[in-house]
């Protein structure tokens, strides 16, 4: 075993935080703990450190390596501090479809900083996110992690303002079909025409 | 139109049919819906009393086998039999797992469900484990669904505070609970096996089967996964009865079923049908037709393969075997609409990035294949620099992929090219030829 | 099972994996994640073929194929990987059709396309797995026309492993192995899809058989450190012999260029070690090729030591002794020389007619068993004690106990030899810890994978069975008897019945237990009183043999200690007593000192006759490993200079006192020993043997006693042999050095911080070691590596002499 870091562990001060995620896991599942235990961290910390995952991989009774081979398995733990306005671009079909990759040019112009940076300031970094389901709402933007959707390019011009002033807009909310309480999805009649017919109605 | 119908005007298979309504999406979009309150208020947790007191779990798996559910997260195996394989009660832990990961580009059912209804979920989960004589469930939601996590966590602690879950349930001698498990981004986790491994703090690589989930699932033990749509439709199996569930559909695909619709049509979203819709009748009279001239629709969700804009395959009915008569499948439903302008190889080239990046790496074909080799065909191509006989390449290496890696994953990433080849080879050599695409891609942005 | 695997029709046993099927039937295909020993996992995918199999009807009939009337076979839609796919009744196995041709050519191609084709400078090159499947199954182009995947190419690991990120083709058995053999999870895989690369958090790898994943790696990704860029395979001679760094025989391949030990691979001995051995063993042999090795005899003339030829040495010698009677002559070797030349030894004592003979380290009770247990019944034990700390004692009894947890038997032998994919292992597979208990007087390794683990009283070995055979026959239980168990009454009832009920319970005795003879009598009474079978480990390599050959004194005060201060003459083989300067003081009074030995010793600075011995890989031979299986030793040719082992010193010495003793040569020995134990050892087995009839041991005269208890330090045992240590430059560095290890609250009251260096007289011995701090050893105890001199067991360390010669601070990674 090597020597840790000496920084103080992070749930030291946090017993029942601690007690309350390894209580969520029967007892032959401790080392289910791990991944809530990462989130918990990150949330506060906004990355996570070896430090951090030596400490996990003790409480959780396995080894610092297993933990940095599960965290490094998925794409939205971070080994180094993002922006306080972690902004993920999801850039699958639908996404681009709708835009995604011009909001994504806009965005590395305003912002100075292209996928996977964090700006000077630890303000605002950026990432490209695969498919965040909501392809129906498309182009999608998360900020941290609250969704916007239907990002127009006036909407993401008003909310970088705003973001840069420190205050996240409520998301606004459309959702189409169903979504929107199934009464709304009245039909449009039965005006079915055969392929090749219709043009482009936008 | 759809002669494809014929005969089965019993059943209800137009959302036109006047005996149709929306029932598990009843509520969502609706402010509050959320709450233990508003559920109950409009007659939630009447279909889990029914069971707890009334019938015995045989009788509910029994139920569901009558009504024809099947599975709604991707590959459509009959509920009721996969309740079924769970081995007799043996005194140990039994789970059931939620998979509430929805990954698949082109998907976004689920969400709505854990936001705007989660009792509706947490009632199916209940219903399901009373009939498996299940003692604990997880729910796996996408790390991505923060807000939906939140709402779930809270509906079921409200619903615990109620003795709906825990001890006792409802004052019977059934006891329940649930626990909330987070992902952090990884496509594979919808794969139940990697599902598992997610959940007990491993890497997500799929596991071997067998032994299947029923034998050998979490921690060891007996466990069903199912997709959060199949248990909110146990729900209302359970109040109308798997009469009224069977009599909608088709032969093989019967019930409500959660289509979604992206890509230019006018009212994109999720949208309640019953099996067997058209998708003409899906696409035109719900989601108000295309905005921009279409040319292909991929029928459910990124890995089925797609169709080119015909009559024939408009007319086709949104169920399991149509689907798969003709060389795809029905996924999740979810509908994407290609316009003309979009250059389908600069289409694939996106889907290709995505399995790129979602392989696990287990194994060779799909970490090395799919990876590594195809994304960078699809670069070299679309980047203008391709010569013919690329695309016979292309074709030859996806052709090494299909059918030889560990898990489906690969082969959802190479069908998908294979069709686009069967359907759009021409696009895919004049890029090579000419060194530009036969169509601008044109991806709009909203003012 | 009937299977059919191209055309040709095999009977298997059921649960037999498609790809052993192949290989049955004398077919091939091509795999890099299946590895024997290990579970299959189906990930490089090149093991694919066609295969299908009949079906029943509702009825339980055979469906038939219409045309021919046979059952129809049904074949899978898509080809299967053969090592994740067992064998059923009628199954049908095809690895010959263009489909499964192709599929190969491109599984080959995928595994290519990242792999950076360096063989011209591979270490692997030659003996690459990689290279020939792509020779065999490839077809030489890749149509890959892009940037392969660049990484780190020379990683350190740790001390001992160097890993090439570019070559690894993501196999996974480096990573299973950790897992699944010793359980210590300190290599995984990190990122995903293409970017998935191993490594480690630990700083190392800390697992005393990190050194096995470099046999293993299909590639020349995971490389030897000690040994790289050192030759090519083919330029090697492959000498497979027997480890003699501890008793457990394990069999291991020497690698040597240009009369040079490379290095040390794990070979195959299904009853002993698997494919397995510990780090010791593989990285301990540096030693052999240091410069200061003595190559020719030395004689003191005039004060000096001079070199001489061996006839003029073994004059000298043979003129002194003729002044001496037989009886004042003591003759003392290590017990890792071989039973030839035990015979040798033996011959010489005969001709002097003395019956001062010993080998040391030799403990105070035997380390042959009265009920034996062999290292498979361990390994299929339903219940299990350890006493003491097997993993750094003889690690393979580790690895052996490992296997029982799992509850999973040794796999039948096949006639392509270990099966490749033993279906029954799973990655991650539970272990029953709860039928291993670990009792030690600190905390030892083992005790991570125990269900009880019991700390006792240091020196309590004795107290410590003696209660438990009172549990055991039911007694009440004094304090100081509760006490002596290290634990409370409820476990230790618990841990009684489990070896009671155990249909096949072991006793592994380790060498606390056998360090006196109070404490082993106790034992061996616990052993019969519970009906288990008992593992004594004896210290080295032959200690059972030497023992069994009876290399013993004719009476307790002529042994080895005894002759130290009684004899008037020594003869001293690979044993060094004069690091204890008393006994310096009292051989300086001696008439005649010969030391036969590899380096210039304290010892051998005092002697009147310096004669060069061989390596325990340079000798051939036959050792008896804790078993009692007779293993073969082969020298492997490796530059020695004038060094003889003991056979050949005593053919000098026979020609200068014009006697032609047993023993002057192996052959000659081989004759007495094939009378003594009625076996060819000319004849002997790579996997050596176990006779039938167990020939009965010598009587056995017991050395002096070390003290029961009082002492502040342990003398511990150690993976990497202390006395070699210095001179094994790359074990010493992942070891860290000889351990002086102490409890915190000591070290700080001592004043001294981890990894200082200190010097400290310690049973007598100057000793010089690296001060670890650990809360694994209570406080008021040290422990340190035994030597051969020096035995395990309590002692006393006098801190008042111990100086920090300099402090090495621990850089935290
Ligand atoms: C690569 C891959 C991704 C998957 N993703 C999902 C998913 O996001 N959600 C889901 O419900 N099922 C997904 N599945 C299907 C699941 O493995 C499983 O079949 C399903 O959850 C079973 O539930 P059901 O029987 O109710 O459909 C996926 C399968 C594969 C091979
Ligand atoms: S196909 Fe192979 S690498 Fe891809 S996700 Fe499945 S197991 Fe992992
Ligand atoms: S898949 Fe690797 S050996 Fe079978």
């Amino acid at each position: 075993m090597i020597e840790l870091e000496t920084t103080t562990p992070y749930f030291a001060d946090k017993p029942e935080v601690l007690s309350e995620i390894l209580s969520r896991y029967p007892e032959e599942g401790r080392r289910s703990a791990l991944m809530p235990l990462l989130w918990e961290v990150q949330r506060n910390e906004r990355y996570i450190s070896e430090a951090r995952m030596h400490e996990i991989a003790e409480i959780v009774g396995i080894t610092a390596t297993e933990v940095k081979g599960v965290l490094s398995f998925y794409s939205t733990y971070h080994e180094q501090p993002v922006g306080k306005y972690h902004i993920q671009i999801c850039s699958t079909l639908s996404c681009a479809l709708a835009g995604a990759n011009e909001m994504y040019d806009y965005l590395v112009n305003e912002l100075g900083i292209v996928n996977g940076e964090t700006d000077a300031e630890g303000r605002f970094s950026l990432q490209k996110a695969e498919c965040v389901g909501s392809c129906g709402t498309a182009p999608v933007l998360l900020v941290n992690d609250t969704y916007y959707e239907r990002v127009s390019k006036s909407r993401c011009q008003h909310l970088i303002q705003a973001l840069r002033q420190d205050d996240m807009p409520e998301p606004w909310r459309e959702r189409g079909g169903d979504t929107e309480g199934a009464n709304k999805a009245i039909p449009l009649g039965r005006s079915t025409p055969a392929a090749g017919q219709e043009g482009g109605e936008a | 139109m759809s002669d494809l119908n014929a005969g089965r005007a019993d059943l209800i298979n137009s959302r036109h049919d006047p005996r149709y309504e929306v029932t598990m999406y009843r509520h969502v979009g609706v402010d509050g819906a959320h709450t233990l309150e508003y559920y109950q208020r409009h007659g939630g947790y009447e279909a889990a009393r029914k069971v707890l007191t009334s019938m015995t779990p045989a009788a509910v798996v029994d139920e569901m086998k009558a009504s024809g559910l099947r599975g709604r997260g991707g590959a459509g195996f009959p509920t009721g039999v996969k309740w079924s394989f769970m081995p007799p009660p043996d005194g140990g832990p039994r789970y059931i797992v939620c998979n509430a990961d929805e990954s698949e580009p082109g998907s976004f059912k689920d969400r709505y469900f854990l936001e705007d209804d989660p009792h509706q979920l947490i009632e199916g989960m209940i219903i399901a484990a009373f009939a498996m004589h299940v003692t604990f469930g997880f729910i796996y939601v996408r790390g991505e669904y923060y807000h939906g996590y939140e709402r779930t966590v809270a509906a079921i602690n409200e619903a615990r505070a109620a003795g709906l879950l825990g001890k006792n349930i409802m004052g019977t001698d059934f006891s329940f609970d649930i626990t909330v498990h987070r992902g952090a981004g990884a496509y594979i986790c919808g794969e139940e096996t990697a599902l598992m491994n997610s959940l007990e703090g491993m890497r997500a690589n799929p596991r071997l089967k067998p032994p299947f989930p029923a034998a050998a699932g979490m921690y060891g033990r007996p466990t069903t996964i199912n997709n959060v749509e199949s248990l909110t439709s146990a729900v209302h199996v359970i109040n109308k009865g798997a009469a009224w569930f069977a009599s909608m559909g088709t032969e093989d695909s019967k019930g409500t079923k959660l289509y979604q619709i992206s890509g230019p049509v006018k009212r994109t979203g999720v949208y309640e049908m019953p099996m067997g819709t058209t998708f003409r009748e899906f696409i035109y009279d719900y989601a108000g037709g295309p905005t921009l001239e279409p040319k292909a629709f991929i029928p459910g969700g990124s890995s089925t393969p797609m169709f080119p804009w015909e009559d024939r395959f408009l007319d086709m009915p949104m169920d399991y075997g149509s689907l798969a008569k003709n060389g795809s499948m029905l996924g999740t439903g979810g509908v994407i609409v290609i316009p003309r302008e979009k250059c389908i190889v600069d289409a694939l080239y996106n889907l290709v990035r995505f399995y790129a990046h979602e392989s696990c790496g287990k194994c060779t074909p799909c970490r090395e294949g799919v990876g590594h080799w195809l994304p960078r065909m699809y670069q070299k191509l679309v980047a203008g620099l391709g010569r013919p006989e690329d695309v016979d390449l292309l074709e030859n290496v996806v052709g090494n992929i299909r059918g030889n890696a560990f898990c489906p994953l690969a082969d959802a990433c190479v069908m998908p090219v294979q069709a686009s080849l069967k359907w759009f080879r021409d696009e895919y050599e004049y890029l090579a030829e000419h060194g530009r695409p036969k169509y601008q891609k044109s991806d709009w942005w909203q003012a | 099972m009937k299977v059919v695997v191209n055309d040709v029709e095999l009977e298997l046993a059921p649960g037999t994996s498609a790809i052993d099927a192949v290989f049955a039937a004398g077919d091939d295909v091509p795999y890099f994640c299946s590895q024997e020993y290990m579970s299959p996992i189906g990930a490089c995918r090149m093991c694919l073929a066609r295969v299908g199999s009949p079906r029943k009807d509702r009825d339980g009939n055979w469906i038939l194929d219409e045309e021919t009337g046979e059952p129809k076979i049904f074949w899978f839609p898509n080809l299967m990987a053969t090592c994740t796919t067992q064998v059923s009744e009628g199954m049908v196995i095809d690895t010959e059709s263009e489909a499964v041709k192709n599929a190969q050519n491109g599984m080959v191609e995928f595994t290519l396309i990242n792999h950076p084709l360096d063989c011209p400078v591979c270490d692997k090159g030659g003996a690459c797995e990689l290279q020939d499947r792509s020779y065999e199954y490839g077809d030489g182009l890749s149509r890959f026309e892009f940037d392969k995947r660049h990484s780190e190419k020379h990683h350190e690991l740790s001390e001992l492993i160097t890993l090439d990120r570019e070559r690894c083709i993501h196999c996974k058995r480096c990573v299973r192995f950790f897992e699944e053999v010793p359980g210590d999870e300190v290599l995984d895989f990190i990122e995903r899809s293409s970017h998935t690369f191993i490594g480690t958090m630990e700083g190392g790898l800390p697992s005393n058989f990190s050194g096995n994943i470099a046999d293993i790696c299909p590639v020349g990704a995971l490389l030897d450190a000690s040994s790289r860029f050192r030759g090519r395979n083919w330029e090697y001679d492959h000498t497979r012999s027997t480890g003699m760094d501890d008793a457990t025989g394990s069999a291991v391949i020497v690698d040597a260029r240009t009369g040079r030990i490379e290095r040390i691979k794990a070979a195959l001995n299904p009853d002993v070690n698997k494919t397995w051995i510990d780090d010791g063993t593989r990285f301990g042999h540096e030693y052999v090729d240091s410069p200061d090795r003595l190559t020719t005899p030395l004689v003191r003339r005039s004060g000096e030591l001079q070199p001489a030829t061996w006839p003029e040495a073994a004059a000298f010698i043979a003129e002194r002794l003729a002044g001496l009677g037989g009886k004042d002559v003591g003759l003392a070797i290590r017990a890792d020389s071989t039973l030839e030349e035990g015979v040798a030894a033996q011959a010489l004592a005969e001709k002097l007619g003395t019956g001062q003979i010993d080998h040391a380290p030799r403990p105070a009770a035997s380390v042959i068993a009265n009920r034996p247990a062999t290292l498979t019944e361990l390994a299929t034990a339903d219940a299990i004690l350890v006493l003491g700390d097997v993993t750094e004692e003889a690690g393979i009894i580790d690895l052996r106990i490992k296997d029982a947890l799992k509850g999973v038997t040794p796999p039948a032998m096949m006639a392509h030899g270990v099966p490749i994919a033993d279906l029954r292992l799973k990655e991650r597979m539970p272990r029953n810890a709860s039928i291993l208990t670990v009792a030690a007087p600190y905390r030892v390794d083992l005790m991570r994978h125990a269900g009880t683990a019991i700390t006792y009283p240091v020196g309590g070995e004795a107290a410590f069975f003696a209660a438990l055979t009172a549990v055991a026959e039911g007694e009440e239980l004094s304090a100081e008897q509760s006490a002596a168990l290290g634990t409370d009454i409820g476990t230790a009832k618990q841990l009684v019945k489990r070896l009671q009920d155990g249909k096949n319970a072991v006793v592994v005795l380790g060498g606390f237990a056998l360090a006196r003879r109070d404490a082993a009598d106790a034992a061996r009474a616990f052993v019969k009183a519970v009906g288990a079978k008992e593992m004594p480990v004896g210290p080295m390599a032959n200690s059972y043999g030497l023992e069994l050959l009876g290399v013993l004194p004719s009476h307790e005060r002529y042994s080895y200690e005894g002759m130290l201060e009684g004899a008037r003459a020594l003869v001293l083989s690979n044993l060094d007593p004069a690091k204890d300067p008393d006994v310096a003081a009292k051989l300086k009074d001696l008439e005649l000192l010969v030391v036969h030995d590899m380096f210039m010793t304290e010892t051998a600075l005092l002697a009147d006759v310096v004669l060069p011995a061989r390596s325990v890989y340079e000798r051939d031979g036959t050792v008896v490993n804790l078993e009692g299986r007779f293993l073969p030793v082969r020298a492997a040719p490796v530059e020695a200079g004038n060094a003889e082992d003991l056979t050949g010193v005593v053919r000098y010495l026979g020609e200068a006192l014009g006697e032609r003793m047993e023993g002057r040569s192996v052959r000659s020995a081989r004759r007495v020993l094939k009378k003594r134990f009625d076996m060819d050892l000319a004849e002997l087995a790579d996997y050596g043997t176990m006779p039938k009839a167990r020939s009965r041991a010598a009587q056995r005269t017991s050395p002096r006693e070390a003290p029961a208890t009082g002492g502040n330090l342990l003398i511990v045992p150690s993976m990497a042999r202390a006395e070699y240590l210095s001179r094994n430059p790359h074990l010493n560095a992942a070891v860290g050095g000889p351990k002086l290890r102490m409890n915190p609250a000591d070290a700080a009251q001592q004043g001294l911080m981890d990894g200082a260096e200190v010097r400290l007289r310690a049973g007598g011995i100057w000793r010089d070691a690296v001060v670890h701090v650990t809360n694994n050893v209570p406080s008021g105890l040290m422990t340190l590596p035994t030597l051969p001199e020096q035995a395990v067991g309590v002692t006393q360390a006098d801190l008042g002499s111990l100086v920090v010669n300099q402090v090495r601070l621990e850089v935290a990674s």
